[in-house]
C-alpha cells in the first residue's frame, strides 16, 4: 500500500489472490479429477498427487442411457435458444424505438418470470402438458424454456439497440426499404455481439435447468441434469461415474462461459443465467 | 407530409408485428399459470381424486388449515434460517472478497474470471460437487479432518449440521454473485478519495468505513435483496443433500410444496403453500422496485 497509488497490486496480494483461488476451487477441482481415477484410485487416502488419468468413466458412461439425455439437453436448449430470439430480438428492437403501453407489461413479465420460485409455474404447466400429452417430450422442455427465455432475450437486446444511431435508420427509409429491411441489413449486423451473448446465457439458461425437467420429464425426454441424479440413485455409488457425469454437463457451460467472459458480467449480476 | 404518414403506418405496422407474438408468449407464461395457481388453490385438488380440480365448495379450506400445519411453520423457519445465513455469509465475503481483488493488474483481471466459476456451474453439479465432499469415504474433507484428528460427523445427515451443510455449499455457489456487483461498485469509486483521507492521516480500516463502506453501501443491500430472493429457490442442493431431512431439518416451504404436489398429489394444497410463498416474494420483490426508485430519486 505504500505504491503511489492504491490501485497497484502488491506481489503479497498476488500470493493471497491465487491461495483464495485455489481454495475456492477446491471442491470443483476435485470432482474434476474424480472424474479420471478408477473406483479403487478414488477411495484411496491420502490421494496420490500423480496418477495415470483413465478415460473410462467417460466411455462407459457415453455407452449407457446417458448419451440420450445428452442429446435431448443439447436438442431442448439449442430450440428454445433459435425460438426466443426469433421472437425476442424483434420485439426488442420495436420497443428500443417505440416507447408504448407495452413496455409496462414486459417489464411486469420479466419481473415475474425472474422472481418468482419455479415450483409456481411448474403445478399450471405438469397439468397443462398432462391434458394436452406434452409430458416427457422434447417439444415440452422447448416450449418452457422459450418462455423462459424470451423475457431474458428482450430485456438484454433493448441497451444494445439503444447503441444504434436512429440517423443510421432514417437515412434507409428514404430509399423506400421496410422497416423489416432496415432491421436485417443495417441494424442486425451492428448488434451481432448481442445476439451472441443473449444466444449463449439463453442456451446455459436451459442447459442448467434441473427443476423444469425433473418434473416435466420422465424417461424418453431426459435431461443431462436429471440423467445425473437419476444415476446416483440406481446405479449404485460409482463415484468415477458420478463424476464424469457431473463433468460432461459443466463442459459447456465452463467453455461458452470462458468464451463470453466480457458478457458474462452483465448477464450474471442479472441473475440470468440460473433460474 | 403523406411521405411521413405512410412511414409511420408502415413503421406501426412492423412494431405490431414485432411485439404481438411475445406479448401473448408473456401473458400465457405470467399471467395464466399464476392465476391457475389461484384457482386450484381454492380446491382439494388430488390427480387420483376425479372432479376435485373443480370443487370450490370449501374455497377458503386450503388457507385455514396452514397455520395449523407444523411442516408448513417449521418449513417457514427453515427457509428464515437458510436466508439468514446464506445472505450474511455470501454478502461478507463476496464482499471482502471483492476488496482483495480491487487492484489493476493483468494476473488479477485473468483471475477474476475463475472465481466466477461456482456461479456458471449448473446448480445440479453444484450439489453433486458438495455430494462428494460429504460423503466420509471420499471425501478430502474428512481425510484431512483426520490428519487433524478430528472426527467429523456425517454432516448431511446429522440434525445439527444439516442445514449448515446446505448453506455452506449455498454459499460457494453465490459468493460470485455478491463478488462481482460489489467489485463493480468498487470501481466507480474515484482513488482521489482514499488518497486525500491517506493525505490527511487515515489508516486503511477509516478509508474503509468512512469512504468505501458509504460507496458500496447501496449495492450491498441490493446484491443481499436478490439473494434474498432467489434463496427462497434453492432446490438442487436440498433435492441432492439432504432431501429435507433428517426429519424435516431442512425442509423450506419450496421443497414442502414440491413434495405435496409430486410426491403426495396434494396438489391443491400445495398450490395454496406456493401462493403464500409468491406473496412473500412478491413483498421483497416490491421492496426492491421501491428501493430503485428511491436511489433514482434521491441520486
Amino acid at each position: 500500500m505504500s505504491a503511489p497509488s492504491s490501485r497497484q497490486a502488491s506481489r503479497g496480494r498476488k500470493v493471497a489472490i491465487a491461495l483464495v483461488l485455489i481454495v475456492l476451487l477446491l471442491p470443483f477441482l476435485w470432482l474434476l479429477q474424480m472424474s479420471f481415477k478408477s473406483n479403487d484410485l478414488i477411495l484411496q487416502f491420502p490421494p496420490p498427487l500423480i496418477f495415470t488419468p483413465t478415460l473410462a468413466n467417460y466411455t462407459s458412461l457415453w455407452q449407457s442411457a446417458f448419451s440420450a439425455s445428452f442429446v435431448n439437453s443439447l436438442l431442448s436448449a439449442s430450440f428454445s435458444t433459435a425460438f426466443a430470439l426469433l421472437f425476442g430480438v424483434p420485439a426488442a428492437y420495436a420497443l428500443s424505438r417505440w416507447a408504448g403501453r407495452g413496455k409496462r407489461a414486459l417489464s411486469f413479465a420479466i419481473l415475474v418470470t425472474r422472481m418468482a420460485p419455479p415450483i409456481a409455474f411448474t403445478i399450471p404447466f405438469f397439468l397443462f402438458y398432462r391434458w394436452i400429452g406434452l409430458l416427457d417430450t422434447v417439444t415440452g422442455l422447448v416450449l418452457i424454456y422459450t418462455s423462459f427465455n424470451l423475457p431474458l432475450v428482450i430485456w438484454m437486446m433493448q441497451p444494445f439497440f439503444a447503441t444504434v444511431p436512429p440517423s443510421l435508420e432514417e437515412a434507409a427509409p428514404a430509399d423506400g426499404a421496410a422497416t423489416r429491411t432496415v432491421l436485417l441489413k443495417i441494424v442486425l449486423p451492428m448488434v451481432a455481439p448481442g445476439i451472441a451473448a443473449a444466444a449463449i446465457l439463453c442456451f446455459l439458461y436451459a442447459w442448467n435447468d434441473f427443476f423444469f425437467a425433473l418434473i416435466l420429464t420422465r424417461t424418453s425426454a431426459r435431461t443431462a441434469p436429471v440423467a445425473v441424479v437419476n444415476f446416483m440413485n440406481y446405479e449404485g455409488w460409482e463415484w468415477g461415474k458420478i463424476a464424469a457425469g457431473g463433468s460432461l454437463v459443466m463442459a459447456p457451460v465452463l467453455i461458452f462461459s470462458l468464451a463470453v467472459r466480457r458478457y458474462l458480467v452483465s448477464g450474471l449480476t442479472a441473475g440470468a443465467v440460473k433460474g | 407530409m403523406t411521405d411521413e404518414g405512410l412511414l409511420d403506418a408502415e413503421r406501426r405496422r412492423f412494431n405490431r408485428w414485432a411485439l404481438t407474438p411475445s406479448l401473448i408468449i408473456l401473458f400465457l407464461i405470467a399471467v395464466v399459470p399464476a392465476l391457475y395457481l389461484l384457482a386450484a388453490s381454492f380446491t382439494p385438488f388430488q390427480l387420483t381424486t376425479p372432479g376435485s380440480a373443480t370443487d370450490f365448495s370449501k374455497p377458503l379450506r386450503n388457507y385455514r388449515l396452514l397455520p395449523g400445519d407444523p411442516r408448513f411453520v417449521n418449513s417457514l423457519f427453515v427457509q428464515a434460517k437458510l436466508s439468514f445465513w446464506g445472505v450474511l455469509f455470501q454478502v461478507l465475503f463476496g464482499m471482502l472478497l471483492a476488496l482483495l481483488l480491487n487492484v489493476q493488474s493483468r494476473f488479477v483481471e485473468f483471475a477474476r474470471t475463475f472465481f466466477l466459476i461456482p456461479m456458471v456451474l449448473p446448480p445440479i453439479v453444484v450439489a453433486v460437487i458438495w455430494k462428494l465432499i460429504y460423503t466420509p469415504d471420499i471425501s478430502p474433507l474428512y481425510y484431512a479432518a483426520g490428519l487433524l484428528n478430528v472426527t467429523l460427523p456425517s454432516l448431511t445427515s446429522s440434525v445439527d449440521f444439516a442445514l449448515m451443510s446446505i448453506i455452506i455449499a449455498d454459499t460457494w455457489e453465490w459468493l460470485p454473485f455478491t463478488f462481482l456487483m460489489v467489485l463493480a461498485a468498487l470501481q466507480t469509486i474515484p482513488d482521489e478519495f482514499a488518497e486525500a483521507a491517506r493525505v490527511d492521516g487515515a489508516n486503511r480500516l477509516q478509508i474503509f468505513y468512512y469512504i468505501t463502506l458509504p460507496f458500496i453501501a447501496p449495492i450491498l443491500l441490493v446484491s443481499a435483496m436478490f439473494r434474498l430472493i432467489d434463496s427462497v429457490k434453492a432446490f438442487p442442493l436440498i433435492f441432492l443433500l439432504t432431501g429435507g431431512g433428517p426429519g424435516s431439518v431442512t425442509e423450506v416451504t419450496n421443497y414442502y410444496a414440491y413434495l405435496l404436489a409430486f410426491d403426495t398429489n396434494e396438489i391443491g394444497y400445495s398450490s395454496a403453500v406456493t401462493v403464500v410463498m409468491l406473496l412473500l416474494v412478491a413483498a421483497i420483490s416490491l421492496g426492491l422496485v421501491w428501493m430503485g426508485r428511491y436511489r433514482e430519486v434521491s441520486a
